[in-house]
């Protein structure tokens, strides 16, 4: 009986189950930050022949430079995204941190140098303040991110009691206003940041391990995973990456500013969302965050130099937002 | 064997949780080379045991030793460092994953800055092919079939090399031919001195494969058996705490009722072709085949839950295809699926909404449910099928799979149905409900003249239910034989020409 099932099966018409080879266009649509590209490509196409300033070297680093701020704050949302969780304080915790790290230059005489990592310990000490909750309470992380976030802007108020704490100096300037190779220093340190993390996700056993803890944490914690230590280094990251982006602003701006950060948060989740990844967690890619990030820009960017309205630009984010969705759907059932 | 000491032992372990005890004073052991099945009905308390041996839960009280020497899991990966793995019955993989990463998952080959890719592929590959040589590794999880899912699930606990493997219902969802390589890979675990702790309803696996069987039956270990006193019965008995009820339901002849439901020709790409059968008046037509044989499939398109491509349906009478579940619930005919967890019920709602929910409208006063009619009514269906409950606000999840099951069939017998397509209706529950649950829906076709469409991979069954039996192979209809006309055998010779 098992010999004829056996042969029966082999000598059959292939089983519909079987995988099919995909194509070329197939395999781009499967990857999730193609909806993204395109979307990119197009808008860059029509500004680059609509107007005539959107390809100079000047306009060019305009863009890159607003995209790296708001994408260094989106890369650590995607960590947190991706591990399962969401962070809604990182504006606020990129705001707090870059006044801490202003007055760690201006009252505390710490080296301009040293500021920038000790920023970046302090923005990963408030994510592991997120971390401890979520992590290792098993709280919620929608609820205690909008507790942390409100008392990350209210400390930023108490500190700085509103005004700005400048000037920082000449010597700090030159990573908020510096150029490498003619790029902007903020941008060299985004791209940077943003390939050690892909090396990260896809090289290293906490990378993979955040995208089983994301996808599904009980086979996760079954495997031998750690899971509360993955998402606390996760929510740590968040805080870090966002602290960096604050500095980096507080730099370019040579001033501490109360209001820095506000309105990252919403950029960065919409970045890391137009790039594919998902707010169930375990899907979700750094290239399609760092697109995210360039299309947001570019949108920002190209509603300038069409002369449409300031007041317009929010609307027509939403609208590109609720389009990423909508192809997603298509692609997911195509 | 006894002289040396046992690989793993418990000695007197309980645990409860909060104030309902699960496990009291139980000791098993596992020797070098053994496969020892834990078997009992569901509740009995083999998962809870299992799950204390992998270190998912510490017990209340009692030591486990591993070794001779005791031991002390705070974490599953505390049991994994002295090589215990546990293959879980629920699939619990990671879906975005691929194959390949799913066996390796918390084990990549590599150092800590780096993975190393091609080892990492190649021990998975390596792995997955003592239990299957179909599955093609670099394919993501979420596209693969449940049984299949469960292959890599039980790769996955090989892969850890561990000595002491856990199997918890490894074949439930299995297939006749997966089954045969599963079972012939943990026979030569067992040679090579490895060994198991094997979980199933099974009974002839259990005997075909154990040293040792131990029955638990309420948290408490009631027996243990050798293979040779382990007959059906003596195992029923021990799990059931009295002997097994009747099996197969009497013949019946319905040859001269009348049609009530008719597909003709329903193909859909892909998925089945060209199905053709009819079913009468107050009959169980039982459809037999493999995963990936259509019928689920075939199931969700006569519901309306996706679009035929080809054919339709006949249903009182009427040419019709039923555009939509709605459209198909409110002609009469429903579909139970087989992912009881997922699709059937609803775990923070008691058990009357539960059953009443698709039906709530009659129920909807002025302002207000009226719970006490609502409550009445479902009492009144859950005493006919003879359901055990303690109060119909409990949560559902408060019941036995095999009672949940009952309430999810009462739940459209609230309102006119006509006919009933149920998926898989006793997988994963145990025998003595899974007789209940055949004698109900056999009672149901005669007193209320319900027409039901029985989906199942366990021939036995539809040989004890079904008044017909469809068998389907690749998508298509291979034969309808009468119950009383075959065996298993001819079942499987069906889908084989």
């Amino acid at each position: 009986m098992e010999r004829t099932m056996d042969t029966a099966e082999m000598t059959d018409t292939p089983n519909i189950r079987t995988r099919r080879k995909k194509t070329l266009v197939q395999r781009f649509w499967a990857w999730e930050a193609s909806g993204v590209l395109v979307a990119l490509a197009v808008l860059f196409t029509l500004l680059a022949f609509a107007t005539d300033n959107f390809l100079s070297a000047y306009n060019v680093s305009v863009v890159m430079r607003q995209a790296a701020f708001v994408g260094l704050v989106a890369l650590g949302q995607t960590l947190v995204l991706l591990v399962g969780g969401i962070d809604l304080s990182v504006g606020a915790a990129a705001g707090l941190s870059s006044i801490v790290g202003a007055l760690a230059l201006t009252q505390w005489g710490i080296h301009p140098y040293l500021v920038i990592p000790f920023t970046m310990a302090f923005g990963f000490f408030l994510g592991a303040v997120n971390g401890f909750f979520v992590a290792g309470l098993r709280l919620n992380p929608f609820i205690v991110t909008l507790a942390t976030w409100e008392i990350f802007a209210g400390l930023t108020l108490v500190i700085t009691k509103g005004y700005p704490i400048r000037p920082l100096g000449e010597q700090f300037q030159i990573f908020g206003k510096g150029e490498i190779l003619g790029l902007p220093v903020p941008v060299v340190i985004f791209f940077a940041t943003a390939i050690v993390l892909m090396w990260m996700l896809s090289q290293t056993r906490f990378g993979r391990n955040i995208f089983a803890v994301g996808g599904n944490r009980d086979a996760a914690i079954l495997a031998g995973i750690r899971a509360n230590r993955v998402e606390f280094l996760a929510f740590g990251l968040a805080g870090m990456l966002s602290a960096l982006a604050g500095i980096l602003f507080a730099s370019r701006m040579d001033a501490g500013q109360p209001s820095v950060g506000e309105g990252w948060l919403m950029g960065a989740i919409t970045a890391a969302i137009l790039g594919g990844t998902s707010l169930r967690g375990g899907q979700g890619s750094i290239v399609g965050t760092v697109l995210g990030a360039l299309l947001l820009a570019v949108l920002a960017n190209g509603t300038v130099l069409m002369n449409v309205s300031g007041f317009w630009q929010r609307v027509i984010v939403g609208g590109v937002v609720l389009v990423a969705i909508l192809v997603d759907l298509l692609r997911r059932r195509g | 064997m006894t002289s040396q000491t046992p690989v793993f032992e418990a000695r007197s372990v309980s645990k409860s949780f909060g104030p309902v005890v699960a496990l009291t004073d139980v000791s098993v052991s596992l020797y070098a080379g053994e496969v020892h099945s834990i078997i009992g009905e569901n509740g009995a308390g083999k998962s809870t045991l299992m799950n204390l041996i992998c270190g998912k839960l510490a017990p209340t009280s009692g030591q486990l030793y591993v070794d001779g020497q005791p031991v002390r899991f705070g974490t599953p990966k505390d049991a994994q460092a002295h090589g215990i793995a546990i293959a879980p019955q629920e699939i619990n993989l990671v879906p975005n994953l691929t194959v390949a990463e799913n066996i390796m998952l918390g084990a990549h080959a590599g150092n800590v800055a780096a993975i190393d890719w091609r080892r990492t592929r190649s021990e998975a590959a390596r792995h997955l092919h003592q239990v299957d040589h179909t599955i093609d590794p670099s394919m993501r999880v979420r596209e693969l079939s449940k049984a299949q899912q469960q292959l890599v699930q039980i790769a996955r606990a090989a892969a850890t090399e561990a000595r002491i493997l856990i199997f918890d219902e490894p074949t439930a969802t299995l297939t006749y031919r997966e089954e045969e390589t599963l079972l012939a890979y943990i026979e030569t675990l067992a040679q090579e001195g490895r060994s198991a702790f094997y979980i199933s309803h099974r009974l002839d696996e259990v005997r075909r494969l154990s040293h040792r069987i131990t029955a638990l039956r309420d948290g408490a270990h009631v027996g243990e058996l050798t293979p040779e006193q382990a007959t059906r019965e003596a195992m029923v008995t021990l799990m059931a705490g009295r002997p097994p009820k009747a099996g197969a339901q009497p013949i019946r002849d319905i040859t001269t009722r009348e049609t009530v439901l008719e597909v003709q020709g329903l193909s859909r790409d892909h998925e089945f072709e060209d199905v053709s059968f009819n079913l009468r008046k107050g009959e169980i037509l039982g459809v037999s085949g493999l995963v990936g044989s259509g019928r689920t499939e075939m199931a969700k398109c006569i519901f309306g839950a996706t679009k035929a491509d080809k054919g339709g349906l006949t249903f009182r009478g009427e040419k019709t295809v039923f555009k939509s579940p709605l459209e198909a619930i409110q002609a009469g005919l429903i579909y139970l699926p087989e992912e009881r967890k997922q699709e059937g019920i609803f775990p923070l709602l008691s058990i009357a909404e539960n059953t009443a929910l698709p039906t709530l409208e009659r129920f909807g006063g002025l302002l207000h449910i009226r719970n006490r009619e609502m409550i009445a009514e479902v009492e009144d269906l859950a005493k006919r099928m003879k359901a055990k409950f303690n109060s119909l606000t409990d949560p559902i999840t408060s019941l036995s799979g095999g009672n949940q099951q009952k309430f999810i069939i009462a739940r459209w017998l609230m309102r006119d149905a006509h006919v009933l397509i149920m998926d898989e209706p006793t997988r994963g529950i145990d025998v003595n409900a899974k007789f209940e649950i055949q004698a109900v829906l056999r009672k149901l076709t005669e007193e209320r003249g319900l027409s039901i469409i029985v989906i199942s991979s366990e021939m036995e069954e539809l040989l004890d239910v079904a008044d017909r039996i469809l068998v389907m192979h690749e998508g298509r209809v291979k034969g309808v034989v009468d119950r009383a006309e075959t065996t298993q055998e001819g079942l499987l010779q069906l889908a084989m020409t």
